[in-house]
């Protein structure tokens, strides 16, 4: 277990100096020239080149590289173009509201997945069943982006009962919340379904119904407590989906996270911006992943105790 | 049945879209870019509109139903060609991966679980918004790559898998050049996998696509995508609603439309099932005709058998029929007519090959039979409860305090994500109204019973951190702690090694001595039975062919199949180190009614006779019965009936 503690830690600074990497790459070879980005498109030579020089590119790529690595371990993510704020202050403030989104609707979806993916797991081929089958479906079919326009369109423009814009409130939650757990919830509906069937047909479950155990124990306690194991690692590999979720529910739904950050930098061109609010989604992902995976080990005493003995 | 419609309805969706796309500027009326405007915003056909624009136009004047069929043809050109790059290079790469094995694998499975681990989605919209400018190209090869890892893994498995098979090795040597071999061999066995996960892919990319053009990084004009409409349309939502609806819905029918076609694909038809107590429902009606239906071809129970149970038997088992029906609508008949009684402090022993429906008979017995098994017909009468009648509710308070059960595999008896403390305590207190302190110190006295030095260290441990003796000893203790009245053990021993299994079976003697519980323990080991069995019921494809008190079955046994099976146990205490003799010949097909002797294709003393008609138990002896004509006094009454 420790082994695997130190083991998984060092990837993850791998991955994590991986993503770090590759987003101050790809920006480069995307963006083209920053220095020309910052200034006007009509700018004459010698301010670019100014610019240029202010910021160090005029180095080679690997010295601008470490010049980087060394302001981000201490906590620099430059300065935005527009207005002269520092990056990492905006994008700190953003991320609690993204994440304070994201736990709400993981926390949601997984209610609502647990619910109806035991209660067809159960009912095999019942119309409970097959209900929830043709709603996980359609759920996966539907596009976030559409869905929330179409919530905005009838509770917020036409019936007026939810607030569509701004963060107003619990109620801001519901729509947001909303379209991002149709987009989530199908495939832990799925897999809850599965791995409670595949555990009810264990040995063990036959065994503790021979020993006369309630059959509500043997649902809530032995069996939920193996086929939920499997939900954790899924989410953890959801929360990429559920941060792209976030570039689309925030910018329809006015939520001041990374996402909307992102996307506004994006269309502004705002480069240092872009890049710490992709720097910071990233690294979160990849954190998020780590947390469960111990998450995962320390739940099942299977893999805890391995090797311990 | 209903698995192909559903993959026709995908298929042909997404024929129809693939039509649309390709035929575009053909069929679209307008120009995707032309503007009316004169005609701005005006409502689709059937909302008061005008027939010239049947979906109405956009806030410039565009004509909505062009520009979805040109946002169709957008749609599948990226979408068809991200998944045709992506699959191309996942698929070289996983080839060459597989193939060539060591570093050239290591490396290029260690980029794929890199790239995994990054949220590629991000970087991907990142590059696309940095850019001025986007064709279908560039999305094409940002939206196409990423995909690559996916389609390698699979085909990495299915090379590795084809590289250990024999014919690879032998084209190897007559020198077939790499290339060649791979594509040769591996691609057959890869396209069975493939067509699902580049669907699959296929669906996640139209809505990348959609995605980013909504969120204005996917195409520029004048390229036209429905994620642009629909991010148009937004605007004048209030004015004109199905601005945005409109490709919304093409978007969720291609997506539906695929993963249908997905579906059809996996296509595992479920049977309707019910997890828990339906399935035992027995109605009357059924059970009347499945007995009339057995009547005719099952063994009638012995007349020896027939009347109550006498006070000193325990269980009387009468006629018990289980059926498994089979997918293609066949019937599996896994124990046919079984009857034998069990008295109160006996042992009594079941013996026979793995597939005689031995296991089978005792789950049925506490109604744990997995579905779809059923029982059809017979009776079990246990201490006057008819265990196959009483309703679920009654049931369970029979099964682990009147009725206990160990079973075959001990480590997967116990829960492995709960302590085996969490577990014995739970299984007292269901069974036995004490508190929790009264649990644990009772569970802690059975466990030092069965041997444990240290219970209180044992409880905290998790099954899988246990031997298999120790866990069948665990299981044992339950029982002792619970102390049913009757105890099924399905081999008991056939996990544990030689030393564990006397000690188990120490154990499982004293259960009865110590607590007067009547045990019935099953094995394929006709010697371990004979140790430890007073009476001996012997069966064979799913019927009992021999039952006795075990001492006189194994000194002279009657059937040819117990003594075919006694012969085929070495005997180390006679000296000779046989090997153990299996017996020729097979098993009758289970789903067929012969209508002679089951053993009638591996006996040596078959007669005509046996061929054709069946054989009923016959009295051999005080107690003691065995279904073979070799002891029908008359033959010729035996063929008369
Ligand atoms: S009935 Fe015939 S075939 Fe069957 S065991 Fe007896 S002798 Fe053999």
């Amino acid at each position: 277990m420790l082994l695997y503690t130190i083991r998984r830690t060092a990837q993850m600074l791998v991955v994590v100096l991986c993503v770090v990497t590759l987003v101050f790459l790809l920006l480069r070879i995307a963006a083209g020239d920053p220095a020309r980005l910052m200034n006007a498109p009509d700018a004459p030579d010698d301010v670019i080149e100014a610019t240029r020089e202010r910021l160090g590119l005029d180095e080679p790529i690997y010295i601008q590289y470490l010049y980087f690595l060394r302001d981000l371990l201490g906590g620099d993510l430059g300065q935005s173009f527009q207005g002269s704020y520092s990056v990492a202050q905006v994008v700190f403030a953003a991320l609690p509201n993204t994440a304070m989104l994201a736990a709400v609707t993981v926390l949601v979806s997984t209610v609502i997945a647990l619910a109806l993916g035991i209660g067809a797991a159960l009912t095999r081929g019942s119309w409970l069943d097959r209900s929830v089958q043709v709603y996980v479906a359609f759920a996966q079919s539907i596009p976030s982006f559409w869905l929330a326009v179409v919530l905005v369109l009838v509770f917020a423009v036409q019936l007026g009962w939810l607030p569509a814009v701004d963060f107003t409130g619990p109620s801001s939650f519901v729509l947001p919340v909303a379209t991002m757990a149709v987009a989530l919830t199908p495939i832990l509906i799925r897999t809850i379904r599965q791995s409670f069937i595949e555990t009810l047909q264990q040995d063990y479950i036959r065994a503790a119904r021979a020993r006369g155990i309630a059959q509500r124990k043997i649902l809530l306690v032995h069996t939920l407590k193996v086929a939920s194991l499997p939900l954790v690692t899924l989410i953890g590999l959801q929360s990429g989906m559920i941060l792209a979720g976030s570039y689309v529910v925030e910018n329809i739904f006015n939520w001041p996270g990374i996402g909307k950050l992102a996307v506004d930098a994006l269309t502004s061109r705002n480069f240092p911006m872009v890049q710490g609010a992709v720097l910071i989604a990233a690294v979160t992902f990849v954190l998020v992943n780590f947390v469960v995976d111990m998450l995962y080990t320390t739940l099942d005493p299977r893999i805890r105790l391995k090797g311990a003995s | 049945m209903l698995r192909r419609k559903t993959a026709a309805i995908g298929l042909g969706g997404i024929g129809l879209l693939i039509f649309v796309a390709v035929a575009a500027p053909w069929i679209a009326p307008y120009e995707p870019a032309a503007q009316d405007l004169s005609n701005v915003l005006a409502p689709p056909a059937w909302d008061g509109g005008d027939w010239s624009y049947p979906l109405g136009t956009d806030a410039l004047g565009r004509d909505v139903l062009s520009r979805m069929i040109y946002g169709a043809r957008s749609s599948v050109l990226i979408s068809a060609c991200a998944m045709l790059i992506g699959a191309t290079l996942g698929l070289l790469t996983g080839l060459v991966a597989g193939f060539f094995g060591r570093f050239v694998d290591t490396l290029i499975m260690r980029l794929g679980d890199i790239q995994l681990a990054l949220p590629f989605i991000l970087i991907a919209i990142v590059i696309l918004g940095m850019m001025t400018e986007r064709s279908p190209v560039h999305l094409i090869v940002v939206l196409g790559i990423p995909a690559w890892i996916v389609y390698a893994r699979v085909v990495r498995a299915r090379t590795l898998a084809e590289r250990e098979q024999d014919y690879v090795r032998a084209a190897e040597t007559i020198g077939a050049r790499p290339l060649r071999r791979i594509f040769r061999y591996v691609l057959p066995q890869v396209r069975s996998v493939l067509p699902a996960i580049a669907l699959i892919d296929l669906s996640h990319l139209v809505v990348m696509e959609s995605t980013l053009s909504f969120l204005g990084f996917g195409l520029t004009s004048p390229h036209v995508s429905w994620g642009q409409i629909l991010a148009d349309g937004r605007q004048n939502m209030v004015v004109a609603p199905w601005l945005p609806v409109l490709p919304g819905i093409a978007i969720m029918l291609t997506v539906l439309c695929i993963n249908l076609a997905v579906e059809g694909m996996r296509s595992r038809v479920e049977p309707r099932r019910r997890w828990w107590s339906t399935r035992w429902r027995r109605s009357g009606a059924t059970r009347t005709t499945l007995d009339m239906a057995t009547a005719a071809s099952r063994p009638a129970v012995d007349e020896l058998q027939a009347g109550p149970t006498p006070d000193d038997v325990l269980l009387d088992v009468r006629g018990l029929c289980v059926d498994f029906p089979t997918a293609d609508g066949r019937v599996v008949q896994a124990v046919r007519g079984v009857s034998f009684t069990v008295g109160r402090g006996k042992i009594l022993g079941i013996v026979g090959e793995s597939g005689s429906g031995k296991s089978v008979t005792s789950y049925a017995l506490l109604r744990l039979l997995s579905a779809p098994g059923r029982v059809s017909a017979g009776t079990a009468m246990f201490d006057g409860i008819d265990l196959l009648g009483v309703p679920e509710r009654s049931m369970r308070r029979v099964r682990g305090r009147r009725i206990g059960m160990i079973f075959q595999n001990p480590v997967g008896s116990l829960n492995p994500v709960l302590t085996v403390g969490y577990q014995i305590v739970e299984a007292i207190r269901t069974n036995r109204d004490v508190d929790r302190d009264a649990a644990v110190e009772l569970a802690e006295k059975v466990f030092r019973d069965v041997g444990f030095g240290d219970p209180p260290h044992i409880m905290k441990q998790y099954p899988f951190r246990l031997s298999g003796g120790q866990n069948q000893r665990v299981m044992i203790a339950m029982t002792m702690a619970i102390e049913p009245e009757l105890l099924l053990a399905d081999e008991p021993t056939t996990a544990l090694d030689v030393t564990t299994q006397a000690q188990v079976l120490d154990q499982l003697r004293r259960v009865r001595d110590e607590h007067g519980t009547s045990i019935v323990i099953i094995s394929h080991d006709i010697g371990l039975i004979g140790e430890i069995a007073d009476e001996v019921v012997v069966m064979y494809a799913g019927e009992v062919c021999e039952s006795g008190p075990t001492e006189q079955v194994l000194r002279e046994p009657r059937h040819p199949y117990t003594q075919a099976l006694l012969e085929s146990v070495p005997r180390p205490e006679a000296g000779v180190t046989t090997e153990l003799r299996s017996i020729p010949g097979e098993l009758p097909d289970p789903t067929r009614e012969s209508g002679g002797c089951p053993f009638a294709l591996r006996c040596s003393s078959v007669m005509d006779l046996c061929h054709t008609h069946r054989p009923k138990p016959l009295t051999v002896g005080p107690a003691w019965s065995a279904a073979c004509h070799l002891y029908s006094e008359d033959k010729a009454e035996v063929t008369q009936r």
